[in-house]
């Protein structure tokens, strides 16, 4: 732009003198093929030279004629007198690589000594001599094409069975969630009515323990009387001694001055120190608390790490403390798939694993087609007792007592258990699984990677996390799909010193099976990775790969013409 | 009871160690013994007088001694020389009288002094004696047509003036009576401590105090420049006086400092000991001290305050108080009168900018760290897919293997000759970072090699000194020793070099030298080097000698053939022979964007006309119109480089979007297109010292109005630049000195010189201008800056 600047100044009246291609005299010999670097799209608008001796530069600003069409001094602003030199900055050069695609290039690789067209064309004042390698890349590119087409082929078919099985598997959930949710109705006052009837024979009970208790306390009144004045006192005493005790423990000793007070530090700890202030890494004085007492201290980073990973779940994943109570509930009915439930979440490096098929399995008792059945019995049961079982009888019966308790028991535990299902299930149907549903089998799936120590894990719709040896470090919590889905974004992962919090972005590519790739840090703390999937294989992208092939395979015969 | 240990961990995980600049880690005057001593002597309170005035072998030479009433505490007389120089060049040495034996031999810096300098001396003859009514008796000797220097005897001041009746002042020393000079004692009196403590450290001071003091006063000053390197304006704020807020000293010392503040007269990585003072009545006259040990200086109010001496004298001056912890007085007087003529003076001692190849004055790309092979290739390729030309890409210290300098991390670099090849293939270089510290580990061969030779600085014990530094603990090369260096230079052959090729080139880092457990962040003071000299006697030319044993080395691998290039962070008078440097680790605010103009204004104004400021600012994140307004500014940079620190996020220019790719890629265009004309000037550095981006009162010396700006600058003679330094900046006042035309750089529009335009601000340049009646020379194409010499030649006339 600027250059044309000057070019006014010429107009203006100054009196400037130019030089032109001073030191090579190559570079203004003419064009062999005048429209050199036109693109065809161009090659009407040159066609004006047929009908006029001048033509206006595109952008309208100026004219010219053919004699100054690529004579290697920049005219039109825009570059249009000079689709085959270097002259203006900001012009195109065309090549057309017969045998591979064409290429656009930036005026400033014409003549620049590199060869950047397959065909050569960009290099032709004689200088670098360009090997025509278009065959060879075009080969090569329309194999790499091929095999793309191959997988995409492939890959929608997979992606189509995804989809219905993700619908049917749908379907069947919601199915289940509103049959779940009837049954949550009918169970919900049935477990009400035996709770009341529970505390009522309670109520009755207690009476009735402390009218005896009452009689037994009046013998003994006079001669307790002074010794419960002496155990109070001790109480007292003992709950002093509990409070200094938290005293000490609440606070360390010296904390105040640990962090900066570098006068009472060893050299090298002075220069750890000084250094992590441009290397932002944590200072290694805690190593030295390691080095005096490595058990003790083995012990308090096993402690820490629990208490984080405890602060996790509670501030992040409150959302999924229901699923966590629907674990332990079910650890009497069955021990052995719960302990495979907390392997596939936290351990299982096997990716696909799915963890839905567990849940469903544990379900079976209640949201199998005996369904039905089991509710008339229970609501029954719960029947017979109420009318069974008498008021005010004193004492009460301890048999049907105890039979009212279990029959409370069982169906509340029942009650809770379809409850969390209801929330666990309707958590996972408003999930955003894509425009198809074609995340589905995403949802309770971690895909992981491992590169160098560090092993990467990411749960859609969950977390991604960056895992070394014992330590885990949280590299984001799900946020959403972004750009129109094909990446996959975790924000608010741990912090970093002196930086953001960590985040981690996930591209999706068309893969014939779901695979975790690549995982790079461009900027610290903000980290990347690719996953392949059969989900974006999309018809209209393979369409398009097809349409390309076509077209490449369309100017072959030209080739072997040309050759 | 895990419970409590447990809490303490948590806490020291926590605790972050530092945010900012950390101003008690460093000495001010006050915790500096001899600066607090030098600043509260009086006026006058010096005792010598010049005594035994005579011309001996080609120099004036006389003794210095006490007055007789001065009888307390006798001390010996010291030894006093004048020197003429070609070009208006006088020079003044003082030291203890070598005949009678002193302790120890005060340090001489060698090797700073370019061999042709002697060459240039004028053989005194004579001297005449006169008697002043005021002064007394002067003993005066020839040192150009136009200038003669002059002695008083008593009291002692030594001054240049201009011939003729009545000469002038131009230049003068003690004329306020504050020299003072503590010689070495043999031992300690009673009851006298010579260990000095700074906070943890103790230094042990084997010699006592021997620190120098003196006024040095300019005449018709009504500025002075000068004395890097600080973050601070180019004409230098008086930091004492009647009037002046009660301020620290302008401290030379290297120092490593972590983020470093952008208003101060604190001491950063390099230091020159060089004054520069112009004023509309006379011009420039210039005054340089050679002395690589702690100096701090004091610039006094202009207006002659009272606490001074009332000098003989209707001129308008500058009083300045320069205080130094050690050595001898080697003092050089420049005459000017032009400021270019000062900067020649100064070169023709110091040396010439080294004229760099075309390739290195382009633009430059780097991060710590540009993690590996495939980044860098990354990097590299996304340059030519957003069509923008670089011709360097650099590499930090996470490159080697374990911050071991001359190695590669096996697993991030593997082929690293390869990767270098490639980029070469384009035409395109490598830089990677070698720092002095060296890592205490014995299968490291370099460390194997120096310690086993004795190549190390060594502890006051005699051991080989051993520091922290980033490859933890390390021991510190001792470059003074020419024998050291050469066995240095050897390291950088492709074959010594295990993975390297003729297109990488080398960083020097860290160089101050940084000890991060050290004082201050760096070497104790009385560590020993080559020639049993203390650290404290050499410290500022440290860096210097380290950065001249690797562009030696380099120049060594090309056989004379390929020039070398070299970027360090530490420098010193001399270091303008060896490379480029630049202003350390800045920060990604405005204000340091602002700061760097004149940070390298001064640079430019003593010699170090290749330097430039981290594009972008090295510390935190830019935002993205900072970032767009620093490519803009920093394309007019003698040296040109985008930089981060690893915790901030990627900042390569085509990350924001495609309008600001677009401007970013505008703004180094421009560089590409003015690389003649860059190159053109720094051939005029390399032949007469001046600098690549001046002071537009170097261009204008009679216009007031530029004498204390240093918002704009010129690039040469012909192109004014003015930095917009604000957020959202919708118009810029710029002052287009002289009364020539003017040309819009971008649009050509003209404007009259010597007037204030309040122009509208563009969001795709920074306003500058092309000077009417002035050669400068352009081209249009470029890829990397080699590729191509077609070019236009613009002239006007």
């Amino acid at each position: 732009m600027k250059f044309f600047g000057l070019l006014d100044l010429l107009l203006f009246g100054c009196f400037i003198l130019l030089i032109h291609g001073i030191t090579e005299s190559a570079a203004s010999s003419p064009l062999k093929d005048p429209l050199l670097g036109v693109s065809p799209e161009d090659e009407n608008y040159f066609k004006g030279f047929s009908t006029s001796s001048m033509i206006k530069c595109k952008d309208g600003s100026k004219k010219f004629n053919k004699s100054q069409l690529n004579d290697d001094f920049c005219d039109c602003s825009d570059g249009s007198d000079e689709p085959g030199t270097s002259a203006c900055p900001n012009g195109k050069f065309y090549c057309k690589n017969a045998g591979h695609s064409p290429l656009i290039l930036y005026s400033s690789r014409v003549n620049d000594g590199i060869c950047d067209c397959c065909d050569g064309s960009d290099e032709y004042d004689g200088k670098t001599k360009c090997l025509n390698t278009c065959w060879e890349a075009g080969k090569t590119a329309r194999d790499k094409l091929k095999k793309k087409i191959a997988t995409y082929v492939e890959g929608v078919t997979l992606r189509r069975q995804e989809i219905e099985k993700a619908k049917l598997a749908i379907a069947k959930e919601e199915g289940e969630l509103s049959k779940l949710k009837d049954e949550e109705k009918i169970l919900k006052p049935l477990v009400e009515k035996l709770k009341e009837r529970k505390e009522q024979i309670e109520k009755v009970e207690e009476e009735e323990r402390l009218r005896i208790e009452k009689e037994e306390n009046k013998k003994k009144e006079a001669e307790e009387a002074e010794k419960k004045e002496t155990k109070a006192e001790d109480i007292e005493h003992a709950h002093d001694d509990i409070q200094d005790n938290i005293g000490t423990v609440d606070q360390p000793p010296q904390d105040e001055n640990i962090g900066e007070d570098t006068e009472s530090l060893s050299r090298e700890e002075l220069g750890r120190r000084i250094a992590s202030r441009w290397t932002g890494e944590k200072t290694d004085q805690h190593e030295e608390v390691d080095a005096s007492s490595p058990d003790k201290d083995h012990q308090n980073t096993d402690e820490l790490s629990n208490e984080t990973n405890y602060d996790e779940e509670d501030n992040a994943y409150t959302s999924e403390e229901d699923e966590h109570k629907f674990d332990d509930d079910d650890d009497d009915d069955s021990k052995d798939q719960v302990d495979d439930f907390g392997t596939d979440d936290h351990y299982n490096p096997t990716p696909s694993q799915k963890l839905d098929s567990d849940d469903e399995s544990d379900f079976s008792d209640i949201s199998g087609t005996s369904g039905s059945s089991w509710l008339e019995k229970i609501q029954k049961t719960v029947k017979t007792m109420l009318d069974a079982v008498k008021l005010f009888q004193t004492p009460v019966n301890i048999s049907d007592a105890a039979h009212v308790r279990k029959e409370y028991d069982e169906s509340s535990a029942k009650l809770s258990k379809i409850q969390s299902r209801i929330s666990s299930l309707t958590k996972k149907l408003n999930q955003d699984l894509g425009p198809e549903k074609e995340f589905y089998s995403f949802y309770g799936q971690c895909f992981e990677t491992k590169q160098n120590k560090y092993v990467y894990k990411v749960c859609p719709f969950k977390q991604a996390t960056q895992v070394e040896g014992y330590s885990t470090t949280r590299l984001g919590s799900w946020e959403k799909f972004e750009d129109s889905y094909r990446v996959m974004q975790f924000l608010n992962g741990d912090k970093c010193w002196n930086g953001p919090d960590r985040s981690m972005k996930v591209k999706l590519r068309c893969g014939l099976k779901n695979e975790l790739t690549d995982v790079d840090e461009p900027s610290r703390c903000e980290y990347m990775a690719l996953l392949a999937t059969p989900a974006l294989c999309v018809d209209s992208r393979l369409k398009e790969l097809q349409d390309k092939l076509d077209s490449l395979n369309k100017q072959l015969p030209q080739l072997h013409d040309e050759l | 009871m895990g419970k409590l240990p447990c809490a303490l961990l948590f806490f020291l995980l926590f605790t972050n160690p530092a945010f900012s600049w950390k101003k008690e880690e460093f000495r001010n005057c006050d915790q500096t013994p001899f600066c607090k001593r030098a600043r509260s002597r009086q006026p006058g309170a010096c005792p010598l007088t010049a005594t035994d005035v005579s011309i001996s072998g080609g120099d004036l030479v006389a003794k210095l001694v006490a007055k007789e009433t001065n009888q307390e505490t006798p001390t010996k007389p010291l030894v006093l020389k004048i020197s003429a120089y070609q070009d208006g060049v006088m020079r003044l040495k003082i030291d203890e009288d070598p005949d009678l034996n002193p302790r120890k031999k005060r340090f001489e810096v060698p090797d700073v002094i370019v061999p042709e300098f002697s060459d240039k001396k004028l053989w005194l003859q004579s001297l005449k004696e006169e008697e002043e009514e005021n002064s007394g008796l002067i003993s005066v000797v020839y040192l150009s047509d136009g200038y003669e220097g002059v002695i008083r005897h008593d009291p002692f001041e030594v001054f240049v003036r201009e011939r003729g009746e009545n000469g002038k002042k131009v230049l003068s020393l003690n004329s306020n009576g504050l020299f003072d000079f503590e010689q070495i004692k043999d031992k300690k009196d009673e009851n006298e401590d010579w260990e000095e403590k700074f906070r943890t450290h103790t230094d042990s001071r084997p010699y006592g105090p021997q620190s120098i003091s003196f006024d040095v006063s300019f005449y018709g000053a009504d500025f002075v420049y000068g004395i890097p390197e600080h973050a601070t304006s180019l004409a230098l704020k008086p930091t004492s006086g009647s009037g002046v807020e009660a301020s620290e000293p302008y401290r030379l010392f290297n120092l490593d400092v972590f983020e470093y503040i952008h208003d101060s007269p604190f001491g950063l990585y390099g230091s020159i000991p060089f004054m520069i003072s112009h004023g509309k009545s006379r011009g420039s006259s210039g005054f340089f001290w050679l002395n690589a040990a702690e100096m701090q200086i004091d610039v006094f109010n202009g207006n002659n305050s009272n606490e001074f001496l009332k000098l003989p004298s209707d001129q308008k001056r500058i009083d300045t108080l320069w205080m130094s912890e050690a050595g001898v007085v080697d003092a050089f007087f420049f005459v000017g009168p032009a400021p270019k003529d000062v900067v020649r003076q100064y070169t023709s001692v110091t040396g010439p900018t080294a004229l760099p190849q075309l390739f290195s004055i382009a633009y430059h790309q780097c991060r710590w760290n540009y993690r590996d092979e495939e980044d860098v290739y990354n990097v590299d390729s996304k340059f030519d897919e957003h069509d923008i030309p670089y011709d360097v890409l650099w590499l930090d210290i996470e490159h080697t293997d374990g911050k071991k300098y001359f190695t590669w991390d096996k697993m991030l670099f593997p082929n690293p000759e390869e990767m270098q090849n490639k980029l070469a293939a384009k035409g395109r270089r490598m830089v990677t970072i070698v720092d002095p510290h060296i890592k205490r580990d014995d299968s490291y061969f370099i460390h194997e090699e120096a310690s086993k030779k004795g190549y190390y600085v060594k502890d006051k014990t005699g051991n080989d000194f051993d520091g922290w530094c980033w490859p933890g603990s390390s021991s510190y090369l001792d470059m003074v020793d020419p024998k050291i260096r050469s066995w240095w230079g050897e390291k950088f052959s492709c074959k010594n070099y295990v993975g390297s090729t003729p297109s990488l080139y080398i960083w020097n880092d860290m160089n101050e030298p940084s000890v991060f457990n050290g004082p201050e962040v760096t070497m104790p003071r009385d560590a020993l080097h080559y020639g049993d000299v203390e650290h404290r006697e050499l410290h500022n030319a440290y860096g210097y000698y380290f950065h001249m044993a690797t562009a030696e080395g380099l120049a060594k691998r090309g056989k004379g053939q390929d020039r070398p290039f070299v970027l360090s962070r530490a420098f010193f008078p001399g270091s303008q022979r060896y490379g480029a440097v630049w202003t350390g680790d800045n920060t990604a605010e405005w204000e340091h964007l602002r700061v760097s103009v004149p940070m390298i204004l001064t640079l430019g104004l003593t010699g170090m006309s290749f330097s430039g400021a981290d594009v972008g600012g090295f510390f935190g994140n830019p935002d993205t119109e900072l970032l767009i307004r620093w490519y803009q500014l920093g394309a007019f940079y003698p040296f040109f480089r985008g930089h981060a620190h690893h915790d901030t996020k990627r900042r390569e220019p085509w990350l924001f979007g495609e309008r600001n790719t677009e401007l970013m890629r505008e703004a180094i265009h421009v560089r590409y297109m003015l690389l003649p004309y860059f190159y053109t000037l720094f051939r005029e550095a390399n032949s007469s010292g001046t600098p690549v981006a001046r002071p537009l009162w170097m261009e204008f010396p009679s216009d007031e109005k530029t004498f204390s700006n240093d918002e704009a600058f010129m690039v040469g003679n012909s192109l004014l630049v003015q930095g917009i330094y604000t957020q959202g900046a919708k118009h810029a006042e710029v002052y287009l000195p002289g009364d020539q035309p003017w040309y819009d750089f971008k649009n050509g529009n003209s404007y009259k010189g010597g007037e204030t335009y309040k122009l509208d601000v563009l969001e795709d340049s920074v306003p500058s201008f092309i000077r009417g009646g002035t050669i400068y020379l352009e081209r249009t194409d470029f890829d990397v800056a080699l590729l191509k010499w077609q070019m236009i030649l613009t002239l006007w006339l």
